[in-house]
């Protein structure tokens, strides 16, 4: 199985956009050969779907990486240091990477995870999305399905491949 | 409505969202339904607590900055812990879809079912967390005594029914410590929180009877612990917790006696749909607008919706009140009656930081709050 995974908070503006991605790809009926979970800010649950069948999470969310306002990239956790200032695990607002400490630490099969990042606008406490960024959310949810399903192939199907 | 600030209430607000409708007579809803919900809401109730207890109490009990020391001084507790989240996850997943903004419960009744089979293999896999709940208690009995001795007299606000204990449905109850107790109809709902701003906060505080009420798994058991399951009662008696307790850092135990209940509760729900088995009801349709007020319990205490709708199906008007906001204002009453008896007992900074930080944990506010909500400065 594969997980498109939108992390982030309603009430704190571009932050919403990983749970916004995963609403408009349940609404347009995209959800095929991967599940779309919103985890918001529970990030704790992503353990949930760590199993040895797992081929590939991609996780969603806003990251803050000085490009421009709505630009994205994909990259591995080992690839970045956090920039959330956290005093141990808040399972609630969630450093992903802790969790993946975490993870490890308890002996989960950790599947291959890739970071979808979107550059804010910008982050505040109200509810909505910056003009930026909602204008592009078909582009990132193309964009983020076709990382998710296509990006990780198991080495026997790779095998198979000419 | 939540992200980090509330995953938990999430499950409750699409529940009591359904329900206010219903309340208002906009939908008719079976009782199948309500019985799904009730098996919805102790999930969540059950995953949210376990998360409480075990990765914010226990922490502070143990005396560790976090979970991450745990897992080389306590590992099979924390391998216990997860077992318990992950049984919650997939108890909530399969009657709502998922555990986090839940999409199968809406209104009008649940978008899909799951089979009696699903219910047969939930039923094992809650069987097979029998031990895992016998050992969570004696981990808390074990924890018990690190439980800091501070009470206040606290009014109480929860659900009360006469079917049970109340998580669900019902009317608004409060009970104060001298045991006297109040009713109050839902739709009264704003007779009883009475919200005011303060200089000092941007969030609203709410009050009744004293200055203060608490909401949350202490308030529902001071209320209905007469209620509560055999099993659920006996966990109460073995940790200590009796009615009318005002320990606010005891509701990490009123929790964990939920937990129990909740287990309970659930496994014979489950067990008499599969003796009856699925009926499938179609989804009601609306049959007139107009405003309704609905009325739940969440894991951190008494929920309240509102809202209006015209004909045209839009919504003209809403009003939300959560538990983390009821619980404002009784937090800084603590406070105010706390930091005098920790100055008293000459508590140095560090301990004194870590009770306020503990009494914040212990009413189980979002998870960034209680986290990070106290940056103490001390003033010689």
């Amino acid at each position: 199985m594969r997980y498109l995974v939108g992390v982030g908070n309603y009430c704190a503006w571009d932050d919403s956009i990983g749970l916004r991605l995963i609403e408009y790809i349940a609404q347009e009926g995209l959800e095929r050969g991967f599940r779309a979970i919103d985890l918001s800010g529970n990030s704790l649950n992503l353990l949930n779907y760590m199993e040895v069948a797992t081929e590939h999470i991609l996780i969603v969310d806003s990251a803050k990486m000085g490009r421009r306002p709505g630009e994205f990239e994909f990259f591995k956790p080992e690839d970045v240091q956090t920039q959330k200032e956290l005093r141990g695990l808040s399972t609630h607002e969630g450093d992903l990477l802790k969790i993946l400490e975490f993870a490890r630490l308890m002996n989960y099969p950790v599947p291959p995870i890739t970071i979808m990042g979107i550059e804010p606008e910008e982050i505040k406490n109200e509810m909505g999305l910056s003009a930026t960024l909602a204008g592009r959310i078909p582009e990132y949810a193309q964009a983020a399905i076709r990382h998710c399903m296509y990006s990780i192939i198991p080495k026997e199907q790779e095998e198979q491949l000419p | 409505m939540g992200g980090d600030y509330a995953p938990a209430e999430i499950v409750a607000g699409a529940v009591l969202a359904a329900r206010s409708l219903k309340v208002s007579k906009l939908f008719l809803v079976g009782d199948e339904s309500v019985i799904r919900r009730e098996l919805l809401k102790h999930a969540e109730n059950f995953d949210s607590h376990v998360l409480h207890v075990y990765f914010l109490a226990a922490p502070d009990l143990l005396g560790a900055p976090s979970v991450f020391p745990l897992v080389a001084t306590h590992g099979p507790v924390v391998a216990r812990a997860l077992r318990l989240k992950r049984l919650s996850h997939e108890w909530g997943s399969l009657i709502g879809g998922r555990t986090t903004h839940p999409t199968k419960a809406v209104p009008g009744g649940f978008a899909s079912l799951p089979t009696v089979k699903e219910l047969q293999e939930l039923r094992e896999k809650m069987l097979a967390a029998v031990p895992d709940l016998v050992e969570t208690l004696k981990t808390v009995q074990a924890l018990a005594p690190a439980i800091p001795a501070f009470s206040r007299p606290t009014e109480y606000i929860a659900l009360h029914s006469h079917d049970g204990y109340a998580l669900y449905d019902g009317d608004i109850q409060s009970v104060l410590p001298d045991g006297n107790k109040k009713l109050y109809k839902v739709a009264d709902y704003r007779k009883c929180t009475n919200e005011y701003m303060t200089a000092a906060s941007t969030a609203k505080f709410t009050k009744n009877r004293m200055e203060s009420y608490a909401a949350g798994a202490l308030a529902r058991f001071n209320n209905n612990h007469e209620q509560l399951l055999p099993e659920a009662k006996q966990a109460a008696a073995s940790l200590g917790l009796q009615g009318i307790c005002t320990n606010p850092y005891m509701n990490t135990v009123a929790q964990v006696v939920e937990i129990v209940q909740s287990f309970h509760e659930s496994l014979a729900i489950v067990d008499e749909f599969i003796k009856k088995g699925i009926k499938d009801e179609p989804l009601s349709k609306p049959t007139k607008f107009g405003k309704g007020a609905g009325a739940t319990e969440v894991p951190r205490g008494i929920l309240f919706h509102e809202y209006e709708y015209d004909k045209d199906g839009m919504c003209l008007s809403g009003n939300c009140i959560i538990p983390t906001n009821q619980n404002h204002a009784n937090i800084q009453k603590d406070f105010e009656a706390l930091v005098p008896q920790l100055l008293k007992e000459d508590a140095d900074e560090k301990k004194m930081e870590l009770r306020l930080e503990m009494l914040v944990r212990a009413y189980d506010p979002c998870i960034s709050c209680s986290t990070h909500f106290l940056d103490v400065k001390f003033i010689r």
